[in-house]
């Protein structure tokens, strides 16, 4: 509790620096901020090619290109808030070593900055949809508490990875890598429904499979998520996020010792 | 509010050794087994603060002093949480703000305008406070024109003074000063002083760390000593600041033992003294005293007139003022194998405080040194001291002051 109200008390802060994460990433590039469709948008093309063109993997009935985009796009918000929540405090070594301010403040704002990638990347998934003359339905403003539940998440992820970091620089160079086989344990480039059903209670354990396959009922299929999923994978995001954030403040009292 | 500001009470810091940059899992597994084995051992570790405690009440202005690695920094650091005890407890009553380092959290990508927000938000203010002083933020930095300029173009002497800007704009309770009134030119260094001697009349706490003991006197009601980890004294300046000077200027003594010139050298120093008038070894002379730097000299084969030179320092080591043979001309006792030279000053115009001097044998042009003893001997002054604001630096030339009464036609 009194952490929220901290947040809320700082959230000057986290604004400042999510703006400065957004204005540092863009300037002196020449595609700005149309990287945040690029990098998606490569993805979605080369995995058509493997998955569709190459061979075919079943697409839930919609075309391949928008069945891997509603996915690929809150995958790259999940994956670069983690690449770089991970790495926030070393990169922002000089200011923790010198000034106080609560630290997860960069966790914030890297989510922030993550999220306003998302916004852009989603304007081509709209077009998508008029492309394909694939109907929305109402059921996609459930994305936004679905969102919600993968920033939880994501949060709980990076509060444990960013301490663990400071003190053992091997997780930096752990991660991309991990992301990686992440996203192929995670229905991405194809569907839940090709997950066998003896694998399919461990594979679950994975909140991103819930909260992935959750983006496509509502996006794609008009169809409620599926709440058992849902609620698991909010009980596993709760746990890591109180257990995290525990962590985090405990070994965030020596970051300036170490770092 | 109580009228504490700050309190330590038996507050410890210990920091672990550590042979890299970083600890990789590795490290750390050998390290457990280490310990496990029984084979970690206090080597380590290393205590930054050993049971320090003090009080410091709201106004005061404190200057914390103590050589280098004594733990003021690790100090500073605890006051502005940056880090925390590993043991002890310590409390801070009303908004601190530091000084510590201007300008760490700048972006070289974003604007000066940008900055200031982006700074001023890392140091806790809001964006209104931000708002309300921005125009005074960026008047005190002298940076108007690029304010919207992109900070990597800027100088680092601008950087500088946008940071000190930012940081002096907070208006805490509690400030925190680290040697940045070091920073900036002449004119802007008397702005900051200016700004901090505002900050004390506005009854703020302020904790001032600094080498340069004029500005510690200048500006603390009370100086902190801390050597090696502990409180070594606390009271009022004057007397803080010259048991420290004396305890610096004592191993300064122990220390001056130097190596050897490399024995190819033609001609070398075997030895610096520091007499008076009558031919005594002194180790502090009083203001307006005759004395004498005494040289003696080796030589291993014959020297085409050698200029001897001494330099003196102020007690960081800045050369303050340095005199060679050649300016007086000086010839050497031909066909000796050893001898002594001695400048003689006539009198002695140092401002109280310690200082050193350097004593080096040239070749004739003086492009290259035969012998260089570093800080061989340091002495101390009594006489005119900065903290009367009498005088200021470390000269005090003859001199009078007059009142110049017009002539009048009669």
């Amino acid at each position: 509790m009194n952490a929220l109200i901290e947040l809320a008390q700082h959230r000057h802060l986290i604004m400042s620096f999510a703006r400065r994460d957004i204005r540092a990433k863009y300037k002196q590039t020449f595609f700005g901020a149309a990287w945040a469709i690029i990098q998606p948008a490569s993805l979605m093309i080369v995995f058509t090619l493997v998955f569709s063109v190459f061979n075919r993997v079943e697409s839930e009935g919609v075309p391949y290109p928008i069945f891997a985009y509603s996915a690929l796009i809150f995958w790259t918000c999940f994956a670069a808030s983690v690449t770089q929540g991970t790495i926030a405090m070393t990169a922002n070594a000089s200011l923790v070593r010198k000034i106080w301010f609560p630290r997860e403040t960069l966790l914030f704002a890297i989510m922030i900055s993550a999220l306003i990638d998302l916004l852009v990347a989603s304007v081509v998934l709209a077009g998508m949809f008029i492309w394909y003359g694939v109907p929305l339905h109402w059921t996609a403003f459930w994305v936004v508490p679905i969102l919600l539940l993968q920033l939880l998440f994501t949060f709980a992820v990076v509060l444990v990875t960013s301490a663990a970091h400071v003190h053992f620089r091997d997780i930096g160079h752990a991660i991309p890598l991990m992301l990686q086989l992440w996203m192929f344990a995670s229905p991405i480039v194809y569907p839940l429904a090709s997950v066998p059903a003896w694998l399919k209670p461990y594979y679950m354990l994975n909140p991103m499979a819930g909260i992935i396959d959750s983006y496509r009922r509502v996006l794609l299929h008009g169809e409620a998520p599926d709440f058992g999923y849902l609620t698991a994978a909010l009980l596993v995001a709760l746990a890591c996020v109180w257990l995290g954030y525990l962590l985090f403040k405990k070994a965030e009292r020596t970051f300036a010792d170490v770092i | 509010m109580s009228n504490l500001a700050i309190r330590f009470d038996s507050v410890s810091k210990k920091y672990r050794l550590r042979h890299g940059w970083y600890l990789s899992i590795i490290d750390e597994i050998a390290r457990l087994a280490n310990r496990t084995a029984g084979r970690s051992s206090d080597a380590d570790y290393f205590w930054a603060l050993k049971d320090v405690s003090f009080e410091i009440d709201h106004g005061d202005t404190v200057g914390l002093i103590g050589s280098n690695g004594a733990g003021k920094s690790t100090a500073l650091k605890i006051l502005s949480r940056v880090t925390v005890p590993t043991s002890g407890s310590f409390q801070t009553n009303g908004r601190v703000g530091a000084l510590i380092e201007v300008g760490a959290g700048f972006h070289p990508d974003l604007s000066g305008r940008e900055n200031v927000y982006l700074n001023g938000a890392i140091m806790g203010m809001r964006k209104r406070e931000i708002d309300a002083k921005f125009d005074q933020i960026v008047a005190f930095s002298e940076v108007e024109k690029f304010i919207d300029t992109p900070l990597k173009f800027y100088s680092s002497g601008m950087m500088v003074r946008l940071g000190f800007a930012v940081a002096a704009h907070i208006e805490p309770d509690i400030l925190l000063v680290d040697e940045v009134l070091a920073v900036g030119d002449t004119a802007f260094q008397a702005k900051c002083l200016n700004k901090i001697a505002e900050l004390k009349q506005q009854n703020k706490t302020i904790v001032l760390v600094s080498h340069t003991m004029p500005s510690i006197l200048q500006h603390s009601s009370r100086v902190l000593w801390i050597d090696k980890g502990t409180v070594r004294a606390f009271g009022d300046p004057e007397s803080t600041v010259e048991q420290y000077l004396k305890h610096v200027h004592q191993q300064g003594a122990s220390g001056t033992a130097e190596p050897a010139a490399a024995t190819e050298s033609p001609i070398r120093i075997a030895g610096i003294s520091l007499l008076d008038a009558t031919g005594h070894v002194r180790d502090s002379l009083a203001y307006g005293e005759e004395a004498m730097v005494e040289i003696a000299y080796e030589l291993a084969q014959p020297v085409d007139d050698p200029v001897f030179s001494v330099t003196f320092h102020d007690i960081r080591g800045v050369p303050l003022g340095g005199l060679t043979s050649r300016l007086d001309g000086l010839a050497l006792e031909a066909g000796a194998r050893q001898g002594t030279v001695r400048l003689v000053l006539a009198p002695v115009l140092f401002t109280r405080g310690t200082y050193g001097i350097t004593a080096a044998i040239y070749d004739k042009p003086i492009q290259r040194y035969y012998d260089m003893r570093a800080h061989a001997v340091s002495f101390m002054v009594d006489g005119p001291s900065v903290a009367t604001r009498e005088v200021s630096g470390h000269f005090v030339f003859p001199h009078r002051w007059e009142v110049v009464v017009p002539e009048r036609a009669a």
